[in-house]
């Protein structure tokens, strides 16, 4: 692995880290204290301070700090603060006004039209500056606190706006995902032929298992867990993903690693989801117990697993690859209702033959696999088909 | 994942202390491995021995904490050595950069002998 892509890792599971700060069970002080922990663990910083911002004094409270010196931190202007940005680091530099503190990174916190603090940094251990990389991950870290700190003082105001609380917390997962489709996008720029490809299988699993009548909650553990299966080819080369003519033995025993991978990658990645990590890794088992890498059969694969198989194969069935063209739609549901048993489940292939169904006669408001498919479908020819398997499997 | 409950044990050798953390390093619980390094240095031990035999996952928040140990131990123009990482964890070391800011050895016995005679 290169060293790039284990600081991204690195940097993706500090998030994760963040995420289990913030929502954690500690009282308030101690989930400020790890947050800032997380954050300048994550840019090996020596000094570091959240600030809060009092409305009705105007002046930054000091939530928690290291490193700097109290009165230092208490010269800081908040309406200089304000006029920077909103929740975008700035490096100061020279600036005379808010070199003050003793700063090099100072990053507004906002959420929306609201001023809610500050972030400070300093003391970089490491030798070199911060990347671009660094800096918009800072910005993806101080959303999420400005949003952790907004719903603390929205909740300690006892106010009516729980409502947009929740709103609020709908936001911080958008970012959360926002990091998450960064990532895939990673993982499909490598291949060509796959682009797009973590994305879909995201939609179509979370949709699959949507209509299964899973919670929020685990909806969203499948939909991260259908971006990240294939991470693990991150790690494989180029060359051999692009590869024209078909694969050698040994170089299909290299592709097969990728799920292997993809578990030990997101096993190191404290998710707030269950069973993310073994979802990546069974996605190619098969119910026969011909699949890789345990070659695990029946009872052993969850309906996560499930799930993601199906989905994953039905995407790259209708998706073209560099050794062979793309399949159609009702080619590649007919392939997945031959391998009924052997490869798929029957409860699962029931369930996601139902969702197309109701997305391609427009019963579902926002659907999830059809926007994807190849516009050229005969969507009456894919629909009947669809309706007889949806019988034929409906049968005690 | 589960979570181990974080401790840390110690003792003294000589001019160095050794410091055994245990569990995962990804909570507020690490900070008990500043206060433990606080303690002997207040005592005026400069050389530090961390032996991560019983520690093999790190977070942001436990790299936080080394960064802490690493900046106090500087201070006071101290030495900090890591022994027993695993291989994630020297991975995780080398790939933030902190390798330059601590010396690494395979073994505990490796450290002290080089802190008492200087060479390996
Ligand atoms: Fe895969
Ligand atoms: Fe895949």
């Amino acid at each position: 692995m290169s060293t790039e892509l284990k600081k991204a890792l690195y940097n993706i599971s500090a998030l994760a880290d963040l995420g289990q700060a913030i929502t954690s069970e500690n009282d308030f002080h101690e989930k400020i204290q790890s947050v800032l922990y997380v954050i300048t663990g994550t840019f090996l910083a020596n000094k570091g301070a959240l600030l809060f911002y009092d409305k009705p004094t105007k002046k930054l409270n000091t939530l928690t700090q290291k490193g700097f010196a109290p009165d230092d931190l208490n010269r800081l202007n908040p309406e200089e603060l304000m006029s920077l940005g909103r929740n975008e680091p700035y490096l100061i530099g020279g600036d005379p006004v808010l070199a003050v503190a003793g700063a090099e990174i100072l990053t507004p916190l906002w959420v929306r039209d609201e001023f809610i603090g500050a972030l400070l940094l300093s003391g970089k251990l490491t030798v070199g500056p911060y990347t671009l990389e660094d800096l918009e991950l800072l910005n993806v870290i101080a959303n999420q606190i400005a949003i952790a700190l907004n719903n603390h003082s929205l909740f300690m105001d006892l106010s009516d706006k729980l409502e947009e609380n929740r709103r609020l917390y709908e936001e911080m997962r958008h970012i959360y995902h926002g990091t998450l489709q960064a990532f895939a996008a990673a993982i499909d720029a490598k291949d060509a032929y796959t682009k797009n490809h973590s994305h879909r299988v995201a939609k179509y699993s979370a949709a699959i298992a949507r209509e299964l009548g899973w919670d929020e909650h685990e909806i969203e553990g499948m939909y991260v867990a259908g971006y990240l299966h294939d991470v693990g080819k991150l790690a494989i080369s180029n060359t051999l993903l692009n590869k024209v003519t078909p694969f050698t033995p040994e170089e299909r025993e290299e592709i097969r690693k990728h799920s292997t991978l993809s578990h030990s990658i997101t096993a190191k990645i404290k998710f707030p989801w269950k069973n993310v990590e073994d979802m990546v890794w069974h996605h190619h088992e098969r119910l026969d117990g011909r699949g890789y890498p345990e070659a695990l059969a029946q009872e052993s694969l969850s309906d996560g697993v499930r799930i993601l198989s199906l989905a994953d194969s039905f995407d790259a069935m209708t998706s073209q690859r560099p050794y062979r063209k793309k399949m159609d739609v009702q080619s590649a549901i007919a392939e997945l209702r031959k391998n009924l048993e052997s490869q798929f489940d029957h409860k699962v292939m029931l369930v996601f033959c139902k969702v197309l169904d109701k997305e391609i006669k427009g019963e579902l408001p926002e659907p999830d696999i059809l926007p994807h498919l190849d516009r050229d479908s005969d969507l009456s020819v894919i629909s009947a088909l669809l309706e007889g398997i949806i019988v034929e499997l409906s049968r005690p | 994942m589960k979570s181990v409950q974080f401790s840390v044990a110690s003792r003294r050798e000589g001019d160095a202390a050794i410091i055994y953390p245990k569990g995962y390093l990804n909570n507020l619980s690490g900070e008990n491995l500043v206060i433990e390094c606080g303690i002997y240095i207040g005592k005026g031990i400069t050389k530090i021995v961390v032996n991560f035999s019983e520690t093999d996952l790190i977070n942001s928040i436990g790299i936080s904490m080394l960064l802490q140990i690493i900046e106090d131990l500087k201070n006071i123009k101290g030495t900090i050595c890591c022994t027993n990482m695993s291989k994630l964890l020297r991975d995780t070391f080398e790939m933030l950069g902190l390798m330059q800011h601590m010396l690494v050895f395979p073994v505990e016995s490796d450290a002290l002998t080089y802190l008492k005679t200087g060479k390996l």
